[in-house]
């Protein structure tokens, strides 16, 4: 377990390499000069060679990339080209918390939702019961989660009066104001999510209530319940967590819609206004985090099968 | 029985008419514009100064939308308080230091942290801020301010004239500050001691005291603090700036908003009312008019909201939503080197250039355009039609006529005749046209494409760009149609200076110079114009030559003018902001309170 943990970690910073060495060039390669657009107004000619100079940004490329890397190697991730230079490390460490409960928290809306949706539509197949939750299933499919936030705002917010509209409050406020800012956003968020998931289960719950093992447990005399929990529901677990990681790892990065509507500056949205802004080192940077988070929740899933399926061995 | 109020609002008109006609009247050659010495000093300057000044600087015309110059209500409801506001259109606020400040969010917000010599007042009167009074020479060159004692930086270091000779420093060098060329007209700043500095000028500037001292429009001598700088670091100040503001930072989380925080020690203990301001940066347009809706937030600053929510807003009885004209231009760009709208030479009287198969096409795409209509639908009707880049909050310098008589005034028979002339009748034949645009910008641009083709026959395909890469096109020429527009311009240079001349900074700086002359507009009549106004005292001559060269950019198609947008403040009811307080652009919490 050590030897093949050890190996997924030097495999995991191969990768991160070659997806920051990707980005890195291909930034520059995409047209869109973020000094002359920050200071279309300032009317300084001089302003943004000065700047360019400074920055280091008028150097040929592969010495730009040499030093990045360099800097990177030793835990500096550089400086936001726009306003005051703040460090890439400090952005990211600021949004990375608010990204981390946003997607928690949907991840338990979600689960929720989809473990006993998926579980009862399984075993009541084809009942009206199933029907019903499989119709819930595309509604919540068929929803924007932009379109969704908006009417719970105008809903919870603006009508009821019951929770924020926007932000993010921390822990340290709060655990209170901490939930109330989190509900919507992730709610918004863990709907779609749920009923992919919900579908999952379901599936793979029919695959698995057809197995021998189970026909087993059956004629053993065990009770259904026991039967659909304890020996069908954990089987069937395993091409789920395949989806739940990524769907978590995607959830990390890609909640920037969700990010926008509510205010909330998390990953997705430093990445996406770094990449609008053709801020370098914040995308760099962003991205470098983001192939992180992948490459780990790929290999907490691996993990996670172990301690599922006994069978499964890492080597 | 009551006074009618119509009689009183026009009896202000009137004088402040006359006041305005008296203040032109001053010798040019005068250095001290006709003003005594005492007349020009602080700590207050009086009404028939400060428009005298204004007059020379060019700045008159800004008074026809300014507040203030009828009976000022200053915040008058109850002291304390938490202030929730929305800063609309922006992630994040990237920083608050007025040595990288760029966009006018910023700096309205920065305006309440940091104090400059002078600030604006409501009736636009440069009151002494961190000045308690100056003395200027008669040569108009060296201001001697004496400093306001007994003030203190929200760190509890004491306010002296080191502080201003170390602004100063730090603003004038371009590593350090990106605002170096505000202060290109001084020559030098001396310490007389510690509460006394002197500026000396190279030349009589009359907008000195706003233009370069005042907290926010100046920004470059909005005083910052040297041990919080060295101690913070820059981008940490950038972020937290310590000044002598009536209002402290507190919290910054770069994209998730800014605390603010009553400072105690403010040298006027009467301001601010509010304890405590939250300003959280919204990107999206309906989640903003949500948040206000929902009180959430109690008013709304930044960038303008977007204009399809603001009938929503007024007919909101929670809201108030105060609308005056903005200081802005917004064109529609036809590249002059892409066929069929190729002018490679405008110096021509408009009699031969309206000959050319080229120019019809351009002037075709200028007369075809409602203006009315397109900011009926893109706008939701809140803009001015436009047809050149001075603009109605320029009031003196604006010319009411010119949708009368600008040859790019609507005609869409005549629009269709000098497209058929130009051998494409019905839009037959017309290529199809890219029209660049921001993401943002795709409603009104299909608005404008809709009209082309309704009107012409013409053919536009959008094509959005990010908005780096959409200046670096405008800056190479590299494009054919292209949507971009100017704001904060409450001078006629700002239109002319910067968009119209031959070398102007956005004239296609980054083009191929060897086979294109130009970016998208010369004419050396209109460079010959305005040289001449930014020299001119006279400001009834001046006017004359700004609005001539005004007139021909508009004929000769320099863009085809659109619009000017309107400057638009929303809050809650429960907010006080009187009306007379409000600056264009400008939010300044120290007059806002609860009711």
């Amino acid at each position: 377990m050590t030897s093949y943990l050890l190996k997924r970690v030097l495999g995991a910073i191969v990768v991160m390499w070659a997806v920051a060495t990707l980005v890195f060039f291909m930034l520059r390669a995409v047209p869109g000069d973020p000094l002359q657009a920050m200071l279309f107004d300032i009317g300084d000619p001089h302003a943004a060679d000065v700047l360019r100079h400074k920055y280091g940004l008028d150097r040929p490329v592969y010495v730009q990339y040499a030093l990045w890397m360099w800097n990177v190697a030793h835990g500096d991730l550089g400086a936001s080209i726009y306003g005051s230079r703040v460090p890439v490390t400090q952005i990211i460490a600021e949004a990375f918390p608010r990204t981390m409960a946003l997607a928690l928290f949907a991840f338990v809306i979600a689960m929720a939702i989809a473990v006993p949706a998926g579980i009862v539509s399984a075993v009541r197949k084809n009942t009206p019961l199933d029907h019903g939750f499989t119709f819930l299933a595309f509604l919540g499919l068929s929803m924007p989660d932009f379109w969704l936030g908006i009417v719970l705002i105008i809903v919870f917010a603006v009508k009821l009066h019951w929770l924020p509209a926007i932000g993010f409050a921390p822990l340290s406020q709060g655990f209170g104001p901490w939930v109330e800012h989190l509900i919507l956003p992730a709610t918004a968020i863990g709907t779609a999510f749920s009923a992919i998931l919900a579908r999952m289960i379901r599936s793979s719950m029919l695959e698995v209530m057809k197995a021998d093992f189970i026909t087993v447990a059956r004629s053993k005399g065990l009770v259904e319940t026991r039967v659909v929990l304890k020996h069908a529901f954990r089987n069937a677990l395993i091409p789920v967590i395949t989806v739940v990681g990524i769907a978590f790892a995607l959830l990390m990065a890609g909640a920037v819609v969700v990010e926008n509507v509510f205010a909330i500056k998390g990953l997705g949205r430093v990445l996406i206004q770094g990449i609008l802004n053709r801020d370098y080192p914040v995308v760099q940077g962003a991205i470098l985090v983001v192939s992180a988070i992948f490459v780990f929740m790929n290999l907490v899933v691996d993990v996670l099968y172990t301690f599922i399926d006994p069978r499964i061995r890492l080597r | 029985m009551g006074k009618d109020p119509n009689d009183t609002d026009a009896a202000k008109r009137r004088t402040l008419e006359r006041e305005i006609e008296e203040a032109k009247e001053f010798d040019p050659e005068d250095p001290l514009f006709g003003l005594t010495v005492e007349e020009l000093s602080g700590p207050r300057l009086s009404r028939r100064a400060v428009l005298r000044l204004m007059a020379a600087a060019g700045a008159l015309s800004a008074l026809r939308f300014a507040p203030g110059l009828g009976d000022v209500a200053y915040a008058q409801g109850t002291a304390g308080g938490h202030l929730k506001a929305g800063w609309a259109g922006t992630g994040e606020i990237q920083t608050l230091d007025p040595a990288q400040i760029n966009q006018v969010l910023e700096f309205q917000i920065a305006s309440n942290v940091l104090s400059g010599l002078t600030h604006i007042n409501p009736k636009l009167v440069a009151e002494g801020d961190l000045a308690e009074t100056w003395t200027v020479t008669p040569d108009g060159l060296h201001y001697t301010f004496k400093l306001r004692q007994g003030v203190t930086f929200h760190n509890g270091d004491p306010f002296t004239a080191d502080d201003v000779l170390y602004t100063f420093n730090r603003s004038k060098n371009p590593d350090l500050s990106i605002q170096s060329s505000v202060l290109a007209g001084v020559d030098n700043v001396v310490k007389v001691d510690d509460h006394t500095v002197r500026f000396d000028l190279k030349a009589p500037q009359a907008s000195f005291l706003v233009k370069v001292l005042e907290r926010s429009s100046g920004r470059a001598m909005a005083i910052v603090n040297k041990r919080a700088i060295e101690e913070m670091g820059a981008s940490a100040y950038g972020l937290m700036p310590v000044g002598t503001g009536p209002f402290k930072v507190t919290a910054h989380q770069l994209g998730q908003g800014v605390e603010l925080e009553k400072f105690a020690d403010y040298y006027d203990p009467s301001r601010p009312k509010l304890d405590k301001v939250t300003i959280t940066p919204i990107v999206e347009p309906e989640p903003l008019a949500a948040a206000i809706e929902a009180g959430d937030i109690q008013i709304i600053g930044g960038n303008p909201p977007a204009a399809e929510l603001i009938d929503r807003f007024v007919a909101n009885p929670d809201l108030v939503v105060s609308q005056i004209p903005g200081p802005g231009f917004q064109s529609l760009w036809l590249n002059p080197w892409k066929d069929p709208m190729r002018v490679p030479d405008f110096d021509k009287p408009f009699s031969e250039l309206v000959k050319e198969k080229g120019f019809m096409v351009r002037l075709a795409i200028a007369k075809a355009f409602d203006r009315a209509d397109l900011i009926k639908r893109a706008l939701f009707g809140r803009g001015v039609p436009a047809f050149g880049s001075i603009n109605p909050a320029m009031g003196y310098f604006y010319d009411d006529a010119i949708d009368g008589t600008s040859e790019q005034r609507f005609d869409v028979a005549a629009a269709q005749k000098l497209l058929a002339d130009a051998g494409f009748p019905g839009g037959k034949g017309f290529p199809t046209m890219k029209l660049t645009i921001t993401p943002a910008g795709r409603r009104e641009g299909q608005i404008i494409a809709d009209i082309l083709k309704r009107n012409l026959g013409i053919t536009v395909e959008l094509d959005a760009k990010d908005f780096p890469v959409l200046i670096e096109e405008f800056d190479a020429n590299n494009y054919d149609m292209l949507r971009v527009g100017s704001g904060g311009d409450y001078d006629p240079d700002d239109g002319l200076v910067d968009w119209m001349l031959t070398t102007s900074k956005f004239n296609g700086p980054k083009r191929d110079k060897a086979t294109e002359a130009f970016g998208y507009f010369s004419d050396k009549e209109v460079d010959s114009l305005t040289a001449q106004e930014r020299v001119e005292p006279d400001l009834a001559k001046r006017k004359a030559l700004v609005q001539q060269a005004n007139k021909i950019t508009s004929d000769k198609v320099a863009s085809a003018f659109l619009y000017h947008p309107l400057d638009i403040l929303v809050y809650r009811k429960e907010i006080v902001y009187p009306a007379e307080s409000r600056i264009p652009g400008l939010v300044d919490l120290d007059r806002v309170s609860f009711a």
